[in-house]
This record gives structure tokens, sequence and C-alpha cells, in this order.
């Protein structure tokens, strides 16, 4: 009998790992600017671990959230205060604001048993405002807007002090989190989540409690989140609620977007291009604009941005991750393509 | 009752002002998601340059070209609105031809990056100023006993209820709203029934821009006019979700409901309960969760039935 996971192809995983491992040291043999491309991998590596969440919750259950920043916010903050404030140590502090954002996640879960679709998109988004305004009025705990500094992350005492130490940090709880999400997608979990995608009636049909598995699906995901943020808030050293605006959860559903929905690799992927996207590929074409006319930074940034979403979207709506089956099949093929399969 | 609460009249006349405001770009939301089942991000943004555009068209013709007060105000409505005619046509030639076989929300997608843009280049041309647009009334209020109501609000309440009627009306009892109806229900089926889908998708986004054009025109005088004003298109998001997403006079009445409760929240209610304050700026979002525990579609939005 064939196991569970034997369609897996583990030498790859093993690749990756080494790749991922290896990065750093590549880039520091490459350009001189390492650091600043070592702190845009941190960013990336803390959204992969929520996007990768979010997958599993718009994606797989299907499952609209445009509130995700609100449970980063929440991972950060409750992170932010357990260690500098109750004293508690960095690592069980980690797995204490997941499991505070967990919760939060299953009350916003609730709701969501009867609510579907755009509602639900609306419902989590009027969350990630509530949130917001919580923080700022919590101002004994959290300063308010002025912003928290935070604390650097301590493990077994060791210190990260680095954006070095920061990446290998990050990246554990990444590949962590990108197994465990593939190990859920592929169990009975997943199957159950898929169901209740495809349809919420078919589902109870055959005996899935839709319920008990949304509610499931909501508290993982929120997790996945409150883990991110408070790898988010010991490695960035400064959180403040500007930075958790809607603005930031549009851009986690277009990160899953633009990777494909329904692939863990996908979510990465989508992370990846849109955060080097909005921080190494848009400077560079503002600098390349301001040798011609001389340009105000802000506007000018948001402006490039929303071209290239906008003309990636026009030319490849279905994402990364359908660029990347339409090479496959065009590779399979290679000999005999049919001339406008490649495009 | 008058005692404890001087000023709620007061209060409950200029929310429903400004939830007037809320259900004309609600009613853009609703008329686009209606017909092509996309929510558009991009309304509130549409609204912006709309103000900018009456804007840029009424100091022309009151100062470039020196015509009186209200002959520049009404055709530099003319003008905007022939403007929006245009956009509308330009958006659904960008957003809605390239993408019309892709999945909805690569199109949702495709708004979101046309808001970014049309922020930035809005931005970009008329710099961070704050525009002080004026107001073709002035300052002119009309009394009734306590209450004063200002006479753009009026004129802003009867806009919108005439706009929301008119498109009530094209909806439901015109051959084109006949169409409309179709092309969302399944646009190839439509099709092979001899509707001109392509058609209608443009009418659709044209009278989306010029509702917004509209809405921007009349909030503008009410606020001041800089890029920021696009967000207030997230605050009509609940309003059109809590009528009911798609109901056109859920529009109305939602955008109503929280206007009313926005303003009530900061006037009376922060200075009796001073906890009030805090939250003040999601209190639309409170009542909307709270709205949809109790009826999942909006007060206005039918229940759809899935099948399996």
């Amino acid at each position: 009998m064939k196991g569970r996971y034997e369609d897996e192809n583990l030498k790859w995983i093993a690749l990756l790992i080494l790749l991922v491992l290896l990065v750093p040291f590549l880039l520091q043999g490459m350009t001189y600017s390492y650091r600043y491309y070592l702190y845009v991998l941190n960013i990336a590596g803390i959204y992969m671990i929520l996007t990768v969440g979010l997958d599993l919750l718009s994606g797989y259950t299907g499952q609209v959230s445009l509130g995700h920043a609100g449970f980063l916010a929440i991972g950060a903050y409750s992170s932010a205060i357990l260690v500098d404030q109750a004293g508690i140590p960095f690592g069980l502090s980690l797995i204490l604001a997941s499991l505070i954002t967990g919760v939060f996640g299953l009350m916003i879960g609730f709701p969501a048993l009867r609510i579907s679709g755009m509602y639900l998109g609306l419902t989590t988004m009027g969350f990630g405002f509530i949130v917001r305004r919580i923080i700022i009025a919590l101002r004994d705990w959290t300063e308010g807007s002025a912003g928290l500094a935070v604390s650097k992350p301590q493990l077994f005492g060791f210190t990260f002090n680095n954006d070095l130490h920061n990446y290998y940090l990050i990246y554990t709880f990444v590949i962590l989190a990108v197994i465990l999400a593939r190990r859920i997608v592929k169990s009975k979990l997943g199957r159950a989540f898929q169901a209740i995608r495809d349809s919420g009636h078919a589902a109870q049909a055959a005996g899935i409690n839709l319920s008990k598995y949304k509610l499931i699906s909501f508290f993982i995901s929120a997790i996945f989140a409150g883990l991110a943020g408070a790898l988010f808030a010991h490695t960035m050293r400064f959180i403040s609620t500007d930075h958790f605006d809607i603005l930031l959860s549009i851009y986690f559903i277009i990160m899953v977007l633009v990777g494909g929905t329904s692939s863990i690799y996908g979510a990465v992927l989508g992370t990846l291009f849109i955060v080097s996207l909005d921080y190494l590929i848009v400077p560079q074409f503002k600098d390349w604009l301001s040798t011609f006319m001389s340009l105000e930074a802000g506007d000018i940034q948001s402006l490039i941005f929303g071209l290239i979403m906008f003309l990636f979207i026009i030319f490849q709506p279905t994402g990364l991750y359908g660029m990347w089956i339409k090479m496959r099949i065009y590779w399979k093929l290679f000999p005999f393509n049919p001339k406008k399969r490649f495009t | 009752m008058n005692e404890l609460f001087p000023g709620l009249a007061q209060e409950i006349v200029s929310g429903v002002a400004l939830g007037c405001i809320y259900a004309l770009i609600a009613l853009g939301f609703t008329l686009i998601f209606k017909a092509t089942e996309v929510v558009n991000f991009a309304q509130g943004e549409l609204m912006m340059v709309g103000a900018y555009v009456n804007f840029f068209f009424i100091t022309i013709f009151l100062d470039s070209l020196g015509f009186g007060n209200w002959p520049s105000f009404i055709l530099a409505l003319i003008a905007s609105i022939g403007f929006s005619v245009l956009f509308g046509v330009f958006l659904d030639f960008a957003i809605n031809k390239p993408l019309k076989d892709e999945p909805v929300f690569s199109m949702i997608m495709a708004t979101i990056s046309v808001a970014i843009i049309l922020r930035a280049v809005v931005a970009l041309i008329a710099g961070p100023i704050t525009l002080v647009p004026p107001s073709p009334f002035g300052n002119s209020v009309i009394r009734l006993g306590s209450v004063a109501i200002s006479t753009l609000d009026l004129f802003i309440i009867l806009s919108a209820v005439i706009l929301v009627s008119i498109f009530y009306i094209i909806f439901n009892k015109t051959r084109w709203g006949l169409a409309m109806q179709a092309t969302a229900e399944d646009p190839m089926a439509a099709g092979l029934m001899g509707i001109p889908v392509k058609k209608v998708y443009r009418n659709v986004w044209i009278f989306a821009t010029i509702v917004a054009t509209i809405g921007g025109v009349l909030l503008a005088p009410r606020t001041l006019l800089d890029t920021n004003m696009g967000f207030l298109g997230l605050k009509a998001f609940p309003a059109a979700v809590l009528g009911g997403f798609g109901s056109i006079p859920g529009a109305i009445v939602g955008g109503v409901i929280l206007g009313v409760v926005e303003t009530i929240s900061m006037g009376t209610l922060s200075f009796h309960f001073h906890w009030i304050k805090e939250i003040n700026d999601v209190i639309v979002w409170i009542v909307l969760i709270l709205v949809l525990m109790i009826r999942p579609v909006g007060i206005l939005g039918k229940e759809e039935v899935e099948r399996v």
C-alpha cells in the first residue's frame, strides 16, 4: 500500500533547506549591501509564515480574511508585552503569543460560521480596524500610537544580535511552518478543509462537522499569524499600530493570490515576489527614473508598485503558480510544443 | 429628553446627510457587483478623482473664464460627468476587457492596484496640499425649529435619494436592467440570448464612475479635498454590506444607519460616556459585525440558496 506522504519529493525539500541555509553567504559574496537584502529576506520570512497560515484559511478552507494584519498585531503586541513587561522568556512567549492569537482567531471564527464570501471579508476587515483601535486604547501597556520598542530575541541564553542571526531564527520557523502546513493539507484535516471550500453542503452531507472544522481552520491560521507577529516584534525591535493597517491585510491576500491559492509553495513564492517588489525592485526603478526627472519619494513608489501589480495581473491572471505549471507543461512536451502554450 | 440630549436631533440630521454620501459610494459598489460580481476596491478613489476633476473645472470656469457663480458650478458638474463617462470607458477597457474570462479575484486585485495607482497619480499631479473647494450654496442654512440643516446637506440627501431611485427603476423596470441582471446571473447564457454583454459591462462601469463623481462633488465642500478622501470608500464598504450587498435600496438604508450611528457616537455618546471616544472611528465596524451576526446577508440582502 502506498504511504500517505510518498508522493512528496523529499530530495527537493532537503535541497531547498540547504539553499535557505546558504543564501546569506551567497549574498555576502555577491553584493556589498547584503545587510539590506538580509533585512528584506527577514521581512519576507515573517510574512511567509503568516501567508502560509492565510492560505490554509483562505485558499484551502475558502474563508476570505481581510484582517490578518490584526492577527499579526495581536501576536506582536502580546509577545512584546509578555517578554518586556511580564518577564517571560522569549521561547515561551513565542508559544503563548501564538496561542493568544489563536484564541482571537476562534473569536472571529464564531461569527464566520454564519457568514460567507464578501460579508466575511468585511467582518474580518472590521476586526482588523477594531484590533488597532483597542491596541491604541490600551495605552498603559502598548504606549498607544507612539509605538513600542521591543527587546532582542533570546533563546537558551543566546541573544540574536544582528540580521544574520535573525535570518536563521526566522527561517527555522518558516521551514517548520511550511512542513507543518503541507502535512496539515495532506491529512484528514486538510481534506475536510478542501471539502468545505468546494461545497459546504456536500461536505456536511459527507459527515464533516462544518462549524468544528471552520473554527479549527481559523484557529490554525491565527496561530501561524501570531507566531509571525511574535517574530516580527522581536526582530524588527519596534512595533507601532501604523504598521498593521488595512493595506497590509490586503497585501497579504494579494501575496496569496499572486502565488496561486491552494498551494503552500505558492504562498511562499508570492510573498517573496511581493516583498522583493516592494523593497528591492520598486526602489531600483525609482532611482532609475529620478535620473531623468525630479520626483517626490512616496507617491512614485506606490505608483510603480501599483503599475507592476496591475500589469502582472493583466498578463498573468493565474499568478506565479500558474506560470510555474505552464512552464512545467512546456518542458514536459519540450520538442513538440504547441506554439501558443508559452504565454 | 431634550435636556439630556440637546444636540440629538441635530446630530441625526447631519448623520443622515453623511449617510447619504456613504450611500452614493455604496451605490457604486452595488452597481458593479450586481452586474459583474466584482467588488470594486477603487470606488473611493474614483470619488476622489471625480472631486479633483470637478475642483479643476470649477477653478477654470470661475477664475480663468470669469463665469458667474452658478453657471460655473453647473458647467463644472457637467464637464466632470463627461470626464467620468470617458474614465468609465477607460476603466472598462483597462480592467474588464482583459480579465473578463479570468476568475473574479484577479479582477478584484486589478481594482486594488488601480486604487493604488489612482491615489499615487493624483498625489503626483495635485501635490500634498489640502484644497478647500467652494460650495455653490455658500454657508447658507435652513432652520427647522431648533434644528439647522445646511443647504448643501439638504442637497446631498435629495440627490442621494433621487440617484438611488433612478438606479432602482433602471435595474428593475427597464430592458437594460433586465440585461444587467441576466449578465450577472450567467454572462455566457445572457450572450446566447442576444444580450450585448460587453456593452452591459461598459455601461455598468460608466454608471459607477458617474455615481462616484457625483458623490465626490457633493462631499468635497463638506470635508476638505486631499488624496485621503479615497479612504472614505473603506467606510462605505460596511454601508453596502449592512444594507445587503447587491441591493440598491440597501445602499441607502445601510448608509443612513451608519452615518447616524457615527455622528451620534461622536457627539452625544462621547459626551456622556468617555470610553466611546476611544472606539469612535471603529463603531461603524462594530455595528456591522453585530448586525451580520443576526442577519448574515445584511438588512435587505436576499439569502442565496446554494445548489449542491
